[in-house]
């Protein structure tokens, strides 16, 4: 049978951000893919030569404007192990809230995206409806919706009070409770069930074949979750990660349903557990410059990211690198498009949660 | 370095049940030479000799250091080695399969020669308006550019200083 050659993307309606696979068909089914990335590529690593190891936390969170909190932890947790300070207890806290505040956003962000996808725009319109809801709590904290710049080398910019943690626990139990009917529609809908069910399928054996990491793996029913390691005070807070073993499309949905109630809950035992009061310390100011190197690793929503820094006493890095979950994701994505339907495509690419500002940086 | 010995330890980890968590490579610039008159070592005699002699016997030549960083659960192990520019890399293709994008990263990026790619892009990868962004020749021409810019606006910042007094 004769082969066609389909370009899918760098713009396709589902993919908000630019991609290519050159989809090579036999009639309808796919026999193969290849990747092509690249228009987004901002060469944000290069900056070091240019930005002081102070400044360079401001290029590392706009890697990504989903993982932003995360990506600029990320760098701070790196320097802070190279220069061996240790922050504040309450400043550790408040960087575990905003995390699992950033993951909420961002499984709110990609069901929405998800149900857009899949032809269900009213869903589409709830799940970021109680988005926005978080990007107002990002803006009262930090006082940035999507950027935030509250990290420091050393600790957090910004205090939040005991009270408006209490408020911000209310809210984010009751937009728990909103979520339930939401979450509600994408498990039970026989058209979602029938859309995503069974199609996509990873199983164990292949997605530890192409180490793939984040809800990706634990929905095929790998309990990994890089907070297991119980760095950044993750080891002070009860933690199952969220696993499902249908490893379909649907399962990767449900896995990160889960993972919303799961970050309240993380949220609230954070609340609990924290110094109370006000005034107390929250940066440990660095002194001089950093020397040596560290690999550093965090759950980021979508997976596990890798931060590689390398300091040589300048004030500049010699290296920064970061390898993102997409980055790790992609060959996972590959393996699944091959062999199956032209239709089942966008539902495919999109399940793994791509981001590809982040994979190019 | 030895393929040979370094493929059977990377055979080893995937044996193992070990993740590929990330291939990452550094150039490595030799050190400025320090100032005439402000030498480390005050014994030693003056010389004009080119930065790249006054460096480190490790850095005297082009070199990129690579590490292979492996995950098992809580546990990260890595295997480094530093090659010279030219030096011909194997792929981990046959025992990781997401090797191949760190490969052909690392092949645009940095201009290593990584054999046996299990899925080559042909240097499609990234868009880059400079080729090999990270080869030591590129690097060495923005620090350059760099210090030439700051030479020059400080010299501006010095005439106008002057000019005001």
């Amino acid at each position: 049978m004769k082969r066609t050659v389909v370009p899918f993307g760098p713009q396709h309606p589902v993919l908000p951000e630019p991609l290519v696979l050159d989809l090579i068909l036999e009639d309808e089914k796919v026999l193969d893919a290849i990747p092509t990335i690249g228009y987004i590529h901002r060469g944000l690593e290069m900056m070091v030569e240019r930005v002081e190891y102070t400044e360079m936390g401001f290029v590392v969170e706009r890697i990504c404007g989903i993982c932003s909190f995360m990506h600029g932890m990320g760098d701070c947790v790196s320097l802070e192990s190279i220069m061996n300070i240790e922050i504040p207890e309450r400043a550790a806290w408040l960087r575990l809230i905003w995390a699992e505040i950033s993951r909420i956003q961002s499984h709110l962000l990609w069901l929405g995206l998800g149900a857009d996808a899949f032809g269900f725009e009213n869903l589409f319109m709830h799940c970021w409806r109680m988005r926005e809801q978080i990007l107002d709590i990002f803006e009262k904290t930090t006082g940035g919706r999507i950027i935030h710049s509250v990290n420091r080398i050393g600790g957090v910019k910004r205090d939040m009070s005991d009270t408006e943690l209490a408020a911000i626990l209310v809210q984010l139990q009751d937009l728990g409770k909103q979520f339930k009917k939401t979450a509600n529609v994408f498990g039970t809908d026989p058209s979602i069930a029938h859309r995503l069910g069974g199609v996509g399928v990873l199983s164990m054996e292949d997605a530890r074949a192409v180490d793939c990491v984040g809800p990706m793996a634990r929905a095929s029913g790998i309990a990994t979750d890089t907070r297991l390691i119980g760095a950044n005070y993750y080891d002070r807070i009860e933690l199952e990660p969220v696993v499902e073993t249908a490893g379909d499309c649907l399962a990767r949905v449900v896995v990160r349903m889960r993972e919303i109630d799961q970050s309240i809950d993380i949220i609230r035992q954070a609340i609990d557990k924290m110094p109370k009061g006000e005034g107390m310390p929250l940066e440990t100011k660095p002194r001089g410059n950093p020397m040596g190197e560290v690999f550093t690793r965090l759950e980021q929503p979508r997976g596990e990211v890798l931060y590689y820094v390398k300091a040589n006493g300048t004030k500049n890095l010699e290296r920064f690198r970061a390898r993102t979950p997409t980055f790790a994701n992609i060959p996972a994505m590959i393996k699944l498009v091959k062999g199956c339907e032209l239709a089942d495509v966008p539902n495919i690419i999109l399940t793994i949660d791509p981001c590809i500002s982040c994979t190019e940086r | 370095m030895d393929s040979a010995s370094f493929l059977a330890r990377v055979g080893d980890y995937h044996k193992a049940g070990w993740r590929l968590a990330l291939i990452n490579v550094t150039t490595v610039i030799a050190a400025p030479a320090p100032p005439h008159g402000a030498a480390a070592e005050p014994a030693a005699p003056a010389t004009d000799a080119p930065t790249a002699d006054a460096a480190p016997a490790s850095q005297a030549a082009s070199v990129f250091e690579i590490a292979w960083a492996f995950a098992k659960d809580r546990e990260f192990e890595t295997i480094r080695e530093q090659i010279t520019v030219g030096d011909a890399v194997p792929s981990i293709s046959e025992f990781f399969g997401a090797a191949f994008l760190y490969e052909n990263e690392i092949r645009e990026l940095f201009g290593i020669n990584v054999t046996g790619i299990g899925l080559d892009l042909q240097g499609q990868l990234y868009k880059t308006v400079t080729k090999v962004p990270f080869s030591h020749q590129a690097i060495k021409a923005r620090l350059a550019a760099t210090a030439a810019a700051a030479a020059a606006a400080s010299a501006a910042s010095a005439a106008a200083a002057e000019k005001k007094a």
